[in-house]
C-alpha cells in the first residue's frame, strides 16, 4: 500500500475481518478489534495488506465489509459461506494458498459464538506461532517481527516472533482510522468459492440475549450476626461519600493516602 | 508468654472488693489475662478458688452470650478464636480421587488472583459434586510463586513447574499436554482473563482438539449432559448467552463461582514422571516494557489524577502525578486554557475513563465530566467549594486548598516509600 | 494629437479587456458545469446589483456613498468616454455629462483615497493601495481630455508635452480600469462581481417579489446515486464554474474577516484569505502576493496550488490546511456580511465533504461522532431506545399512538443532554398550558443529520434524512415545532431537496404565536436585566430575529441588546461541528460571546438553542445566567382556564394538513 517506504522487500499481510455488531443497536459495523487490526497492518512499513472475510454476503454484511474498504483498500476477498458455517476450513485453505507472512485478526468476533478460538485453530492447523493481544508491531526484519503485547493496566511486553505468524489485536491497539464513504463505495468485494463445513454443535446450543449477571455481594465470614449486619450495612452508607471539611491539608492527605493504599494503586 | 502463674495479692483483693474504686478495672485486667471478657476464676488469698459467675461463658457467633458447662469452651476468648480460624477450618483430604479437575491459575504477581480463587471454587464444585466419588483439584502453576495458601483455596494436588518462567506460552502448552497425557483430567479449567489464561486455554484447546466453552459464568448440574453439567457462556462480545453442555475444557469468567472458604485441602505436590519435551521457542520474550504512567491512554489507565480549573500550581500537580504514579487527566476548562493536552480531557466530550481510582483536583464536576467518570470505582475529590457536584459524586472529598493537600499527600507517599526501603 | 490618440487608446484598452475577459471566462469554465439561466440572470443583474448588493453595502453609509459616486461615475464616464472620445460624438450634452460623471468619480475616488490613508486591518493592501490613485488618474485624465471637447478649453490648448502627459495619465487610468478589470487588477471585482450576480448559485437569494423569502441557506445535496459524481471538492476545478466566478468577485473588503468568530478567536481561518486562496488555486500559483491578514498563526507564502492540484494535501501543505476548513462554525456571518454575495460556507462544506467522504479525515472527535450517528442515530452514541427516558414521568403522547395531531414536537438530540432536558420539560409545560394538541416521535426520532452534514458526511446526512422523512410520512400533522434551531433549519430548509416538505416552527416563533392568540398568560418579569443571543441557525439562517424578542417582550422583559446582535450576532462557537473538530485558537468563541454579554451588564442571557446553551454555560466565571426562552416562559406561566385553549385547537385543526402533500 505504501510502496515508497519499504526497504527490504514487501511484507505480505492478511487481515481477517469479520462483520461486527454494535453493542447497543446491534447494527452491522466494522468489528472494533478487526478494524484495529486493519489499522495496525495499514501502518506497517512496506506491508502489502489483503483483507479476507469468510461469511455471507448480504445487505447487512456488505455495509460492514465496505466499512473496511473505506479505510483505503481497493478490494476485499470474500469467501462465501452460508450462515452457521464453520469458517475454519475455508480460511485455512485460503491462507495456505496465499501464503502471507503475517496474519492479523481481532481477538474475538462480535457475533456468533465469539469464542476467540479461530486464530488459535488456524495457527494450529497451519503450524504457525500465534501471539495474542497485540498493541503494536514495532518492526519486521529478516523474517522476525518485534511485537508489543498489551497487558492489563496499560502495561506492555515486547516479544519477538518468527514469521509466518498469526497475531491478534485487542482494544489496546491503535484506534482505526475513519472509514471514508468514497473508497468504501468504490471498493470491490471479490467473492470466491470456498469449502463449506457446517457448525453442527453451535446450532444445537440455545442462545438468548445476555442476562445481566448478578453482582456478587461482599462475602462476610463474620462470627456474629452483628458483624455481618455491619458489613452489609457498610456498603449502603457509602452512597453519599465521606466529606472532610475543616481539616488540615495533612489530615486530608492522610485520608486520601489511606484510600489509595486500600485500593492498591500506589506502587 | 511464660506459663508461670504469678499472683498479685493486691489485685486479687481489689477483685474481691466490689466497692473498691478500681474493682472493675482490675476485673477487666484479670479477665484479659485469662483471655475472656472478665475473670471467671481466681485463687483467693486463702487458697480458695473464687468464681465470678458473670464472667462465665463467651459471646457466641450471633452476639449472644453462651455458657458451656461441659468445659470444652473453657478459656476460649475472642483473640484466641481469631488466631485459630485458619487452623480450625476442616481439612479435607482426598486420598484416592475418582478423577482430576485441572486448574491453571493466572498467578499474576506470583499469587492467586481473585479470578483464580473463583475458578478453584468452580473446580471444587465439579470435584465434590458426587460425595461417593470425589475428584481432586489439581492446580498447575508455572514459574516462581509467592502463594502460601493453595490449601485454603481448595487445591488438592499441586503441579509446580518452576522451570517454566516468564512469558512462554509454547512451553506452558507443552507442560499442559504432558499433564494431560499423564493424568487425563476430567476437566481443564482456565480463567478467561487477559492475564494469560485466555491465551493459554485457547492454545490448549487447539492442541487437544477440544471445543472449549469460553466466557463461562454459570454452571448447573444436568444429568443429560455427557459430563453431567450444563454451563452458560457469554458470546458475541458479551451480548449473547449460550446454554451448552459443559465440555472438558472450560474458560471461565471471574465470579463464575464462590471461592473456597470453609475447608482446607492437601495441596500435595505432584510431579510429572516424564521430562518436559524441549521445544524450539518461536516466541521470544524480551521482557516487560517500562511504561510511563503519564503516557498510558486515559481509557486504559486505572489510577487517574485529574486537574481542573482550581489548580494553580501546575508544576506541583505534575510532580504529584509522577510521585503517585498516576495517569494525568484534565477537565475541559484546563484543556481549553492550554494547561493540558486535548487527549488528556476526561468527560463526555473527552475520554470516558474506566479508572478504578479517580482523584479530581479542583474540578467542580460539570455534568459532562461526571458522565465521563461514571464507571470509576472510587472517586476522590479535592476542592475548595464544598457545594460543588464533584463532592456529591466523590467517595471521599477533602475540602481545602488542593495545592497544600497534594503537597501533603506527596510527602506522605514519599515518606512511606522511604520507610519501606529502610525496612527492606 | 489627443484626438487621434484617444480612440486608439480606448480601442486598445477595450480590445485587451475583451481578450482578458475571454481568458478569465476560460478560467471559470474549468469548474464543473452548473445549470444557470444565463439570459434571465443577465437581465436580473442590474436589479441584483442596485437593490440586493447595495442593501449590504449600505450598512456602511460612508462607503456606500463612496461606492455609488465612484462606481456610478466610472460606469457613466466609461460609457460616455467611448461615445465621446472613442466615436467622436462630443457634440452637445454628452461631453458635459462626461465631465459631470468624471467629476463625480473624482469625488468618490477622493473618499476612497481618504479611506486608504489609514486602512483598517481587514482591508487588503498591495495593489489595492494604488486603486485610489488609479481612480483619480482615470477621472482626472478623462475630465481633462474632455475639457477641450466641450469647448471649455481651446482644442490646441497646451503643448504636445502636456498632451503626452495627459495621454499617459489616461492610459494609466484605462489600464487599471479597463484592462485591469479582466486581467486581474483590483477592478476585477466589478467585472467578475457583475457576472457573479447574474449567474449566482443561489438565485433565490435575490427575491424579485416584494416580501419574498430572499433567503437561501440550505446546503445543496450531493448526488450519491451516481457513482461517477465527485464527492465534494478536491481541487479548485471541482467547484462549479459559477462558484469559481463568485470567488473571483471578492473585493477583499474584509467584512467577513471582521465578523468571523473563528478569526477573532485566533483559529486558523480567515474567510477573505480562503476566498483569495481559491482564486490563487483557480489560476495556479502561490499565495505570496496576498496582501491582507493571514490565517491566524499561518504565515503567507507557504501555500500554493493549481487548478487540478489538491486544495488540501493528505500530508504536507497544499493550498489550504485542513484546520482552516475545520475551524468554521458555519455561522454564516461572513456570507451575511459579504457585499459581493459570495457563499463561503458552501465552499467550506464542499471541501469538507471531500475530506470526510474521500480522505476519511474528520479531525478529533469527528470520526467518532459520525460513527455514532451511523450506528445509533445520535451523535453521542447513546442507546436509541433510551431517547425518551428523560420524559417517562411526562407521559408524552407518541405519534405512533396518535397518528394525527396539530403539532409534532421534534425533540432533537438534546433529549439525551441533561441540560437540554430542562428546556424540553419547560417547552412541554408551555405547550400543555396552551392546550396545544401535540405528540412526539419518541424513539422513532433520529438525529436530523445537521452535524453529519456540516462535518461533510453527506452520506450519513442523507441516510438519516431519508429515514426521518419516511417516518414523518407515516403521520399527519400540520407543523413541526422544535427547540433546536439546527433541526429547525435542516427540517425546514434541507429536507425539501430529499422530498420532505414541512412547515417548521422554532419554539420561540410558536410561543410568540400562541401568546398573540391569547393562549398564554404570563406573570410579569420580576427584575434583572436580560440580553438575548441570536442563534445563527435561527437568525441568519432563517431570518427569525423578532419572535424571540416578542416573547421576551411579552414576558415583560426589556432586552438590553449586545453590540453584535440580530443579523450581526456573534456565533457561540457551537455550530458546524466546531466543538467536535475542536481546532485550537488563542481564545474560545463562547468566552468572547460571554464577554459581549458582560459588556451589556445583563444578569441573564436568553437563548433559543441547545447548542448555544451548552457552549455559553461552559464558560467559566461567567457573569450571566444562561436560560432558554422556553424556560423563562414556563417560569412565568399563569395557568389559564382551559376554555380558550380548546378554541385555539379548533382553529388550528382547520388548517390544511401538510403531511398529505408529502405522502
Amino acid at each position: 500500500m505504501q510502496p515508497d517506504t519499504h526497504h527490504e522487500g514487501s511484507l505480505a499481510v492478511t487481515v481477517l475481518v469479520s462483520v461486527g455488531r454494535h453493542p447497543l443497536t446491534g447494527r452491522g459495523r466494522r468489528a472494533d478489534q478487526d478494524a484495529r487490526g486493519v489499522e495496525l497492518a495499514r501502518t506497517l512499513r512496506g506491508a502489502e495488506v489483503e483483507l479476507l472475510h469468510a461469511g455471507r454476503l448480504d445487505e447487512g454484511s456488505e455495509a460492514a465489509l465496505r466499512g473496511y474498504l473505506g479505510m483505503g483498500f481497493d478490494a476485499l476477498s470474500l469467501l462465501e459461506q452460508p450462515a452457521g458455517a464453520d469458517v475454519l476450513p475455508a480460511l485455512a485453505e485460503a491462507l495456505e494458498a496465499a501464503g502471507p507472512q503475517l496474519v492479523v485478526a481481532g481477538e474475538r468476533a462480535e457475533q456468533g459464538e465469539g469464542s476467540g478460538l479461530l486464530p488459535y485453530l488456524l495457527a494450529e492447523r497451519l503450524g504457525w506461532p500465534l501471539v495474542s493481544g497485540l498493541a503494536a508491531v514495532e518492526d519486521v526484519e529478516h523474517g522476525v517481527a518485534t511485537l508489543l503485547q498489551a497487558l492489563p493496566r496499560g502495561q506492555r511486553r515486547r516479544l519477538r516472533v518468527r514469521l509466518p505468524a498469526i497475531v491478534t489485536v485487542d482494544a489496546a491497539a491503535p484506534a482505526p482510522r475513519q472509514s471514508a464513504y468514497g473508497p468504501a463505495r468504490r471498493g470491490r468485494l471479490d467473492v470466491q468459492a470456498a469449502p463449506v463445513m457446517d457448525d453442527v454443535d453451535l446450532a444445537q446450543w440455545p442462545a438468548q440475549p445476555a442476562r445481566k449477571r448478578p453482582k456478587r455481594l461482599k462475602i462476610v465470614k463474620a462470627a456474629s450476626a452483628r458483624d455481618r449486619f455491619k458489613a452489609a450495612a457498610a456498603k449502603a452508607e457509602g452512597g453519599g461519600g465521606q466529606v472532610l471539611s475543616d481539616v488540615t491539608p495533612e489530615e486530608g492527605a492522610e485520608a486520601i493516602f489511606k484510600l489509595l493504599k486500600e485500593e492498591g494503586v500506589l506502587r | 508468654m511464660c506459663d508461670i502463674q504469678r499472683r498479685d495479692p493486691r489485685q486479687e483483693w481489689i477483685a474481691r472488693n466490689r466497692l473498691h474504686p478500681r474493682h472493675l478495672e482490675v476485673l477487666a485486667d484479670l479477665g484479659g489475662q485469662a483471655g475472656g471478657g472478665a475473670a471467671r476464676e481466681w485463687m483467693g488469698p486463702h487458697g480458695l478458688i473464687r468464681r465470678n459467675p458473670h464472667g462465665a461463658g463467651f459471646i457466641g457467633p450471633n452476639g449472644v452470650k453462651r455458657i458451656d458447662r461441659s468445659g470444652g469452651q473453657q478459656g476460649q476468648g475472642a483473640s484466641g478464636a481469631r488466631a485459630s480460624t485458619a487452623a480450625s477450618k476442616p481439612r479435607v483430604d482426598i486420598e484416592v480421587p475418582a478423577f482430576l479437575v485441572a486448574v491453571v491459575p493466572d498467578m499474576a504477581g506470583g499469587r492467586l488472583t481473585g479470578h483464580d480463587r473463583d475458578l478453584l471454587g468452580l473446580a471444587r464444585q465439579l470435584a465434590d459434586a458426587d460425595p461417593t466419588a470425589r475428584g481432586a483439584v489439581l492446580a498447575v502453576v508455572f514459574g516462581e510463586h509467592k502463594e502460601d495458601d493453595f490449601a485454603g483455596a481448595g487445591v488438592d494436588r499441586l503441579l509446580h513447574l518452576a522451570e517454566i518462567d516468564g512469558f512462554a506460552p509454547e512451553a506452558c502448552l507443552g507442560a499442559l499436554v504432558a499433564a494431560e497425557q499423564a493424568w487425563t483430567p476430567r476437566h481443564w479449567l482456565l480463567p478467561d482473563s487477559k492475564l494469560g489464561g485466555a491465551d493459554l486455554g485457547r492454545r490448549l484447546a487447539a492442541r487437544l482438539g477440544e471445543r472449549p466453552a469460553t466466557a463461562v459464568w454459570q454452571l448447573d448440574a444436568d444429568g443429560e449432559a455427557p459430563l453431567g453439567w450444563r454451563c452458560t457462556a457469554r458470546g458475541a462480545a458479551g451480548t449473547l448467552d449460550f446454554q451448552r453442555p459443559l465440555p472438558r475444557l472450560v474458560l471461565a469468567l471471574a465470579e463464575c463461582a464462590e471461592p473456597v472458604s470453609e475447608t482446607r485441602h492437601a495441596a500435595e505436590p505432584l510431579a510429572l514422571s516424564v521430562a518436559l519435551p524441549s521445544q524450539l521457542a518461536r516466541i521470544e520474550d524480551l521482557g516487560q516494557v517500562a511504561v510511563d504512567p503519564a503516557g498510558v491512554a486515559l481509557s486504559e489507565a486505572e489510577f487517574i489524577l485529574s486537574a481542573g480549573n482550581g489548580v494553580r500550581d501546575w508544576d506541583a500537580f505534575h510532580h504529584a502525578a509522577e510521585v503517585l504514579g498516576a495517569t494525568e487527566g484534565a477537565s475541559r476548562v484546563a484543556v481549553d486554557d492550554g494547561f493540558m493536552a486535548r487527549d488528556r480531557q476526561v468527560g463526555a466530550t473527552g475520554t470516558w475513563v474506566t479508572a478504578r481510582v479517580y482523584v479530581a483536583v479542583g474540578i467542580s464536576g460539570a455534568i459532562q465530566h461526571l458522565q465521563g467518570i461514571q464507571t470509576c470505582d472510587k472517586v476522590v475529590a479535592i476542592n475548595m467549594d464544598p457545594g460543588c457536584d464533584m463532592i456529591k459524586r466523590a467517595d471521599l472529598a477533602v475540602i481545602g486548598d488542593s495545592a497544600r493537600v497534594l503537597e501533603a499527600l506527596v510527602a506522605l507517599v514519599e515518606q512511606s516509600r522511604e520507610e519501606k526501603r529502610n525496612a527492606a | 494629437m489627443l484626438d487621434t490618440l484617444l480612440p486608439i487608446l480606448i480601442a486598445a484598452a477595450l480590445a485587451l479587456a475583451v481578450i482578458g475577459a475571454g481568458r478569465r471566462v476560460r478560467l471559470w469554465r474549468q469548474g464543473r458545469p452548473a445549470r444557470v439561466p444565463l439570459l434571465k440572470g443577465l437581465a436580473a443583474m442590474p436589479r441584483r446589483y442596485l437593490v440586493d448588493l447595495h442593501h449590504v453595502v449600505a450598512r456602511d453609509k460612508v462607503m456606500s456613498n463612496t461606492h455609488v459616486a465612484t462606481a456610478g461615475g466610472f460606469v457613466a464616464a466609461a460609457a460616455l468616454m467611448i461615445l465621446v472620445h472613442g466615436l467622436g460624438l462630443a457634440e452637445g450634452v454628452l461631453g458635459w455629462l462626461l465631465l459631470a460623471a468624471s467629476a463625480t468619480m473624482f469625488v468618490g475616488s477622493c473618499c476612497v483615497a481618504r479611506r486608504r490613508r489609514n486602512p483598517p486591518s481587514r482591508l487588503s493592501r498591495g495593489p489595492w493601495m494604488r486603486l485610489p490613485k488609479s481612480l483619480m488618474a482615470f477621472s482626472l485624465g478623462v475630465f481633462a481630455v474632455t475639457l477641450p471637447s466641450v469647448g471649455l478649453l481651446p482644442e490646441d490648448f497646451g503643448s504636445w508635452l502636456l498632451a503626452l502627459a495627459l495621454a499617459a495619465v489616461v492610459t494609466w487610468g484605462l489600464a487599471e480600469m479597463v484592462f485591469g478589470m479582466t486581467w486581474g487588477g483590483p477592478m476585477k471585482h466589478a467585472f467578475a462581481g457583475a457576472l457573479h450576480l447574474a449567474f449566482h448559485r443561489r438565485a433565490e437569494r435575490f427575491s424579485t417579489k416584494k416580501g419574498g423569502s430572499g433567503r437561501s441557506t440550505g446546503l445543496k445535496a450531493l448526488d450519491l446515486d451516481d457513482p461517477e459524481a465527485p464527492l465534494g471538492v478536491e481541487n479548485p476545478a471541482d467547484f462549479t464554474w459559477n462558484q469559481l466566478l463568485g470567488f473571483d468577485a471578492c473585493v477583499q473588503c474584509g467584512r467577513c474577516e471582521a465578523m468571523c468568530p473563528a478569526f477573532a478567536a485566533g483559529q486558523p481561518l480567515n474567510p477573505k484569505k480562503l476566498i483569495q486562496d481559491m482564486v490563487v488555486g483557480m489560476a495556479g500559483g502561490s499565495d505570496a502576493a496576498y496582501a491582507g491578514s493571514p490565517y491566524p498563526g499561518k504565515p503567507v507564502g507557504e501555500h500554493q496550488g493549481s487548478t487540478h492540484g489538491p486544495i488540501v494535501a493528505r500530508e504536507g501543505k497544499a493550498l489550504v490546511d485542513a484546520e482552516t476548513l475545520w475551524s468554521c462554525t458555519t455561522c454564516r456571518a461572513c456570507v451575511e456580511e459579504c457585499p459581493m454575495m459570495i457563499e463561503h460556507v458552501d465552499a467550506i462544506v464542499d471541501m469538507r465533504r471531500f475530506l470526510t467522504l474521500e480522505h476519511g479525515n474528520t479531525p478529533n472527535k469527528g470520526a467518532e461522532v459520525l460513527d455514532n450517528l451511523i450506528a445509533t442515530d445520535n451523535p453521542g452514541g447513546f442507546d436509541p431506545g433510551a431517547r425518551m427516558h428523560w420524559a417517562t414521568d411526562l407521559e408524552l403522547p407518541l405519534m405512533a399512538d396518535r397518528q394525527q395531531v396539530d403539532v409534532l414536537l421534534w425533540l432533537g438530540d438534546g433529549a439525551y443532554d441533561m441540560r437540554n432536558q430542562r428546556t424540553l420539560r419547560s417547552l412541554v409545560k408551555v405547550l400543555r398550558a396552551a392546550g396545544v394538541d401535540f405528540a412526539v416521535l419518541g424513539n422513532e426520532e433520529r438525529d436530523s443529520g445537521d452535524v453529519a452534514r456540516r462535518l461533510g458526511d453527506e452520506a450519513t446526512f442523507q441516510s438519516l434524512a431519508k429515514r426521518n422523512i419516511a417516518t414523518l410520512a407515516q403521520y399527519r400533522f400540520q407543523q413541526i415545532v422544535t427547540c433546536d434551531p439546527h433541526s429547525f433549519h435542516v427540517l425546514g430548509n434541507e429536507y425539501g431537496e430529499l422530498g420532505g416538505h414541512y412547515r417548521v416552527y422554532h419554539h420561540t416563533t410558536f410561543i410568540a404565536e400562541l401568546y398573540e392568540a391569547g393562549r398564554l398568560t404570563f406573570r410579569p418579569w420580576k427584575s434583572g436585566s436580560v440580553t438575548y443571543h441570536d442563534p445563527c441557525y435561527l437568525g441568519r439562517y432563517n431570518g427569525e430575529y423578532e419572535a424571540p424578542r416578542n416573547v421576551l417582550r411579552a414576558l415583560g422583559i426589556q432586552v438590553t441588546e449586545m453590540e453584535r446582535s440580530g443579523f450581526r450576532s456573534r456565533c457561540c462557537g457551537g455550530g458546524g461541528g466546531a466543538p467536535i473538530t475542536d481546532i485550537p485558537g488563542k481564545q474560545r468563541i463562547p468566552d468572547m460571546r460571554m464577554n459581549d454579554v458582560r459588556e451589556t451588564g445583563a444578569e441573564l442571557v436568553a437563548v433559543g438553542c441547545p447548542q448555544c446553551t451548552a457552549m455559553l454555560e461552559g464558560v467559566v466565571d461567567s457573569t450571566a445566567e444562561v436560560r432558554d426562552i422556553a424556560e423563562l416562559v414556563a417560569d412565568a406561566l399563569v395557568e389559564a382556564p382551559s376554555g380558550p385553549a380548546g378554541r385555539g385547537e379548533e382553529q388550528m385543526r382547520t388548517v390544511r394538513p401538510l403531511a398529505e402533500e408529502v405522502a
